[in-house]
């Protein structure tokens, strides 16, 4: 049974001709460039680490089969790919399974939030309780735009139901737990670095081009195209999350200075 | 190029143990043996641990410096990447609340020999003269028990140790030289500099930082591959690990990795005895020590003090006070992205590399107390993704278009005093580590001169990412460093420990890290550590073996030992301004 979410397409398009873009092996304004061509510049050590990430994708072992297929429906949301190919797709649900079944964290706990582990269970049910509350059937069985609508109430601190859920874990919270562990998975893959044209590692060869984004030799310059979110998406535009307005510091990022 | 320019640099039989690309260590670490008591441990080698500990070994003293963490072979242990470095960071769980929640782990805490100073971007300036005595001057915070003139022959000397790379005339505070060149700009630094010249605003290109740019006895120049708070593993980067560790070994001094220290014990005449740890393989063992110096940083130094409780010190050790855990501060870090029509490509270069002091001093015309600094950040695509989550709320589709001009952003890091508040503290919390050792919980607050001064410097900020030409500007709100919460002072009833580190309660007790630091500044804290770190051990070894018999402090200032400097550190450089 096809789910209404696969019937739809949710294809970002191009600006100009209004045709959905992709799927392909590689979106982003950097064609053909491969940081994993490179990787024989690499130490040792950061290549075996890297390949790994690459070509060992971890069993789902923390969460329920049932919790997994929902998690997956919700990062296709939260960090879409519906421009790679089948064979490109980055995986996220794996890496976040990882951390809760390895119980690794970021060395700290918001007093009022419950350990990840429970948060995630706690976080899937409320997303479930929620797509009940306005459609009558589970998450997955909903469409595109329904399901992006459930995720954007997290997003604006606005969830219609689940309220016990929240009461015993912020809203914002949770959504930027979601939020940056999608985004962790995904930016921390070499596809993710071609896309962007992020150099990746660079010991023990270094950078030579500093200033004005020269690209070195081996980096390719950068060709734009115009495109936009999908019509049935949410996701498009930037608007503030919740947490920001309330809580005017909202630490949880990696250090930078 | 159709081979690589270079090779691996480790050999394949395991050996020697590197540090960095060149420097290896090649004699055999002494062991001080089961049962035999030394004259110091030290708990934690880190920024503070790693150069008393160099100092101690140096000077003949018997020393364990203790870490929870690995003793790092950069070659083999770190990687140039954003994920794989994650166990650089104290990742151990803290609970964090109060009304503006600090965050722990890679914003400020390391784990392994060289502590956070593996993961600094190193940025070193010092601390103002003002800093000294802001109680005084802007009757806010506290004053220091000590002055700039006491702290500033040290400043120089850690600036030759590291060495500190930075420009030739350094305008700000006392302002003084460096003895090391400055390094080239990256495109943040250039931004920096067009904002900051189009507004008429003071800047320091290429510096200071720790970071070499030219070779140095084992010890080679920056490759500018970005990677420095991922750890360098180029070696061009100063960590204690690399500069201090090794001529502590060379002395004699033995680095106990992996090993937790649990509890300090104390004896029937109120002086410490040694300490209980859990070593590599879980069990618990017990070091006998003449004396102890905590150098945990600002968590766990409070934390190993409270825990430490015992009939005597039912509040914790060196807590007659109510101090311990308290006046706990960070900086305010915001960090300002702006978007450049432009390529930046901020991945490349230190993301150390410019800075400006010019609005460090109290402004009566600003409205609050003290001010804050400006400063270049680089961040890599994990770090820049959660950025925009919270600067522009992106995800889904927005998060995949914002992240697709990643090389069209450059990144500023708002750095501004907190001060110091006695209700943001370190407690005990209810849950135990895996070892049932009872973690640390945090509670922070923003006042009002910090909030005003966050707003004011968070604009500032901005308006210099406007001036350097940016189309789009946001901003992220979060903390930088870590410092207090086992203060010093001159009065026992206000404070941990006195001017030397030595805690007031306890006369064979110090404590030898950014903890006892009473205010901040906006000075990035690593050199002040430091600089503070050596003056201790001068007083140390200038004490000798009074510290392991006498109980009454000698308050007289300890003649300065340039020769305790690792070999080749001292002499070279910049003549001193």
């Amino acid at each position: 049974m096809s789910t209404q979410a696969e019937k739809e397409d949710t294809r970002p398009v191009d600006s100009r001709t209004g045709k959905p873009i992709g799927p392909m092996a590689q979106p982003g304004y950097y064609p053909g460039f491969n940081t994993l061509s490179q990787q024989k510049f690499w130490d040792a050590k950061t290549r075996e680490v890297i390949l790994d990430r690459v070509h060992n994708v971890p069993e789902v072992r923390f969460l329920s089969p049932q919790e997994a297929r929902l998690l997956k429906a919700v990062c296709d949301h939260v960090l879409p790919q519906d421009d790679r190919d089948k064979s490109h797709k980055i995986p996220i649900v794996p890496q976040i399974d990882k951390r809760l079944y390895e119980n690794s964290h970021d060395g700290y706990q918001y007093e009022d939030m419950p350990p990840d582990r429970e948060a995630y269970r706690l976080g899937l049910r409320a997303i479930e309780e929620i797509a009940h509350h306005q459609h009558d059937c589970g998450f997955l069985e909903i469409g595109p735009r329904e399901q992006d609508e459930i995720l954007r109430s997290l997003h604006d601190g606005k969830p219609s139901a689940a309220n016990e859920i929240w009461k015993r874990m912020p809203v914002h919270r949770f959504w930027m737990l979601l939020v940056s562990d999608c985004t962790d998975a995904y930016y921390s893959h070499p596809w993710a670095w071609d896309e962007i044209g992020f150099g990746g590692p660079a010991y023990p060869r270094a950078y030579m081009r500093l200033e004005h984004g020269e690209a070195e030799t081996w980096e390719v310059k950068e060709k734009r195209y115009d495109w936009k979110a999908p019509e049935n998406s949410m996701s498009g535009e930037f608007e503030p999350a919740s947490g920001q307005l309330e809580h005017p510091i909202s630490p949880g990022q990696g250090g930078t200075h | 190029m159709k081979s690589p320019l270079l090779g691996e640099f480790h050999p394949p039989n395991g050996k020697p143990h590197m540090l960095g690309s060149i420097q290896r260590i090649e004699i055999p670490m002494h062991r001080f043996s089961e049962g035999e008591e030394v004259d110091y441990v030290i708990v934690g080698v880190g920024a503070g641990g790693g150069v008393l500990l160099q100092r101690l070994a140096r000077a003949g003293f018997h020393v364990i410096g203790f870490d929870a963490g690995p003793f790092w072979d950069t070659e083999r242990d770190w990687v140039s990447d954003e994920k794989g470095a994650h166990n650089l960071y104290w990742n151990d769980l803290r609970i964090t609340g109060g009304k503006h929640p600090l965050a722990f782990g890679a914003n400020n805490c390391g784990k392994g020999v060289g502590g956070g100073t593996v993961h600094w971007a190193s940025f070193t300036p010092r601390l103002h003269p003002s800093d000294f005595h802001i109680h005084s001057t802007d009757g806010v915070g506290v004053d220091w028990p000590i002055s700039y003139s006491d702290l500033k022959p040290y400043y120089e000397l850690m600036e030759l140790e590291l060495p500190v790379s930075g420009p030739s005339y350094y305008p700000w505070g006392d302002p003084h030289g460096y003895p090391y060149g400055p390094h080239p700009m990256g495109g943040v630094g250039d931004a920096l500099i067009r904002g900051c010249t189009k507004l008429g605003i003071g800047v320091s290109a290429g510096g200071p930082v720790a970071i070499l740019n030219g070779s140095r006895g084992d010890r080679p120049h920056c490759i500018y591959r970005g990677f420095c708070i991922q750890g360098c593993k180029v070696g061009a980067k100063a960590s204690t690990l690399i500069t201090h560790v090794p001529d502590a070994i060379e002395n004699g001094g033995e680095i106990r990795p992996n090993c937790m220290v649990s509890r300090i014990h104390v004896g029937g005449d109120r002086r410490v005895t040694g300490v209980t740890y859990f070593d590599p393989e879980g069990r618990e063992r017990f070091q006998k020590a003449k004396a102890v110096v905590v150098a945990g940083y600002s968590i766990e130094t409070p934390r190993l003090l409270l825990n430490s409780a015992c009939p005597g010190f039912e509040r914790g050790l060196a807590n007659s006070s109510d101090c311990v855990g308290r006046y706990l501060m960070a900086q305010a870090g915001n960090v300002v992205l702006g978007r450049f029509e432009e390529l930046v490509r901020m991945y490349k270069a230190p993301p150390a590399h410019a800075l400006t002091e010019e609005f460090y001093e109290t402004d009566p015309k600003r409205g609050f107390a003290r001010g804050f600094a400006i400063q270049t950040v680089g961040p890599l695509p994990m770090s820049f993704a959660r950025q925009m989550m919270t600067a522009k709320g992106a995800w889904g589709w927005g998060m995949r278009s914002v992240m697709m001009d990643y090389n069209h952003w450059a990144g500023f890091g708002f750095l501004g005093e907190i001060l110091p508040h006695a209700e943001n503290r370190v407690q005990l919390a209810e849950e135990k580590d895996r070892l049932g050792i009872p973690i640390a919980k945090a509670t922070f607050t923003l006042y009002d001169n910090d909030q005003k001064l966050i707003e004011y410097g968070k604009n500032k900020t901005m308006e210099v990412m406007w001036a350097a030409g940016a189309q789009e500007v946001v901003q992220e709100s979060r903390y930088a460093h870590l410092v207090g919460a086992a203060r010093m002072g001159s009065d026992p009833r206000s404070s941990v420990v006195d001017q030397f580190g030595r805690t007031h309660d306890i006369a064979n007790l110090f404590i030898c890290d950014g903890s006892i630091m009473p205010t901040q500044g906006s000075a990035n804290p690593g050199l002040t550590i430091m600089a503070l770190a050596a003056r201790t051990a001068d007083y140390l070894i200038r004490e000798g073996n009074e510290v392991f018999t006498s109980h009454k402090p000698n308050n007289q200032k300890p003649p300065m030992r340039r020769d305790l400097s690792p070999p080749d550190t001292w002499g070279h450089g910049m003549p001193r301004i």
